[in-house]
């Protein structure tokens, strides 16, 4: 594991290892104004490795490997190589993580309260996330919302954004000017591309906020908002959270806490600038 | 952060009734004989599964390729009379989601072909070559 | 005649959370959630502070509720269902 590369994102650590150069360059470009894990020690390892000694040159394939590994897990040809990278440090959480309850879904704050959105791939977590921190929100995630059992509170983890396909270019066109990671054609998730988040997500990505706000978007749809009843919600975030079970008590009262004192709402949107309409609606009304 | 929202004491309890005010008293329904009031939650890796996991699933699983797949997705020995014979290529998770959700052919198949791979999917045991990805493929109830 | 008694986990072993008409809870032995609609949550605590017969727990919901359809083999099924989820132990 020739090449190596460390950061910290909100309060995790990472270090990562590769076979290769490439994806270690495009992390070290994309997490340039990132932190070095606390003390030097990271939290979970990732590693990038050839399942042969050959398979390094002769038609390279990425396998994902760490502390946290799941069988049947496929490799991906070199030229994704960041997408291995951070599809390995998203196994190591889902996984490993025990000192905050996961739950699936992007965050964005403002005034010290948090908004969540949650939902399946498609929903357009990513790319709502991306339009409202454009619209002065600060972005906290789009993968992962760190909550904490103890508090309640909920910690930014904002890692690079993934869009995929036409959030791509919804994503741009809000934030004409920041970097980018290279666009990966044809992955098993279609079209994707990384975005690196703005620098007031990442000077302020050590300020934790209060959940105020719990949405579930559904893109495509006419637009329509209904509340969801706490039981409902209970349920539907257990199933977005990777390691409720693996919490045990802390996991239930962090998740029956959250919805005891989070409204949550279904908003169906025909598309990005409505959904930002109905959201800052929703938000005024709390 | 407080306990108090974790009672001992059912939901709802009667108020007046406590403070010593005679009252008519809930309703309790027992509900029928063959309802249901009790559901276990077991969540699973599914609803990240596409961020976490690139996974395929190999039909039949690695250990009896070569077999056939019959019509109702069970495994058959080969060359068996109105079975299919096994996948060339292993099927990536998003392709069998595709076909799971909204009916359509697996690639590389046809219909009555796709739909026996389909079944043999769907019949797949903790244990056997592809189960791990197919079990992060299920959509969570609710 | 069912001499049978039941018994949930005294209320340490349990965290009671309700939500709306659903009640979650926690089952503390076996770390597995549950989630519960009336009268589930009611017998559950109905059988916390000692073991009840199935005649004496429908006598005891009577007391504190109007079990007005209520019937012996409604109770006796929703005393199955919570002796299948684990969170009743039946003796």
């Amino acid at each position: 594991m020739r090449h190596a590369f460390s950061v910290r994102i909100g309060p995790v650590g990472f270090r990562i290892g590769s076979d290769w150069r490439a994806p270690i360059a495009h992390l070290e470009t994309l997490y340039r104004d990132y932190p070095k894990p606390l003390d030097g020690v990271p939290d979970f390892t990732v590693r990038l490795f050839a399942r042969r000694p050959w398979r390094r040159f002769l038609r390279p394939s990425v396998e994902i490997g760490g502390d946290y590994m799941l069988p049947e897990a496929a490799p991906l040809p070199l030229r994704q190589g960041l997408l291995a990278a951070e599809m390995a440090m998203n196994l190591q959480m889902a996984l490993g993580a025990r000192r905050y309850l996961l739950l699936h879904a992007s965050a964005v704050e403002r005034d010290g309260r948090a908004l969540l959105m949650t939902g399946v791939s498609g929903a357009g977590k990513s790319t709502l996330a991306t339009l409202l921190a454009a619209k002065g929100w600060r972005f906290m995630g789009d993968e992962f919302v760190l909550l904490d059992p103890a508090t309640g509170l909920v910690h930014a983890f904002p890692r690079l954004i993934s869009l995929k396909n036409e959030g791509i270019a919804a994503a741009q066109a809000a934030w004409p000017d920041t970097r980018m990671g290279p666009l990966l054609r044809a992955t098993p998730k279609g079209d994707i591309r990384h975005m690196v988040p703005d620098a007031r997500a990442i000077a302020a990505m050590d300020v934790p906020a209060r959940p105020a706000l719990l949405v579930f978007p559904r893109y495509g749809f006419d637009p329509e908002t209904r509340s969801v009843q706490p039981g409902e919600a209970f349920v539907r975030m257990t199933q977005a959270s990777t390691n409720y079970v693996a919490l045990g008590e802390a996991g239930f009262r962090g998740l029956t806490g959250l919805i005891a004192d989070v409204p949550a709402i279904a908003v169906d949107y025909p598309d990005g600038p409505r959904a930002i309409e109905q959201v800052e609606a929703l938000w005024a009304d709390l | 952060m407080d306990d108090t929202r974790f009672t001992q004491d059912p939901p709802n309890p009667d108020a007046a009734a406590s403070a010593g005010v005679p009252s008519r008293r809930r309703v309790l329904a027992l509900g029928a004989v063959t309802a249901g009031a009790v559901m276990s939650i077991r969540p699973a890796l599914a609803q990240t599964a596409g961020s976490v996991l690139n996974c395929e699933i190999p039909v039949p699983d690695a250990s009896r390729a070569g077999s056939y797949i019959d019509a109702d997705g069970k495994v058959v020995p080969a060359r068996t009379k109105g079975a299919f014979p096994s996948s060339p290529r292993p099927f990536k998770g998003e392709e069998v989601k595709r076909a799971m959700a909204n009916g359509s052919t697996l690639p590389g198949t046809d219909s009555e072909r796709s739909r026996a791979y389909v079944k043999y999917i769907r019949r797949l045991q903790r244990g056997q070559g592809g189960f791990t990805c197919f079990a992060s493929l299920q959509m969570p109830r609710g | 005649m069912d001499i049978s008694v039941y018994r949930a986990p005294p209320s340490d072993g349990l965290l009671i959370a309700p939500l709306d008409e659903f009640t979650a809870v926690y089952h503390r032995a076996s770390g597995i959630t549950h989630l519960l609609t009336d009268p589930a949550p009611q017998i559950l605590v109905a059988v916390q502070d000692g073991a009840r017969s199935l005649d004496a727990l429908l006598v005891h919901l009577g007391r504190d509720y109007d079990l007005t359809d209520g019937t012996r083999e409604a109770l006796a099924a929703r005393l199955e269902e919570l002796v299948e989820a684990g969170l009743v132990e039946r003796a």
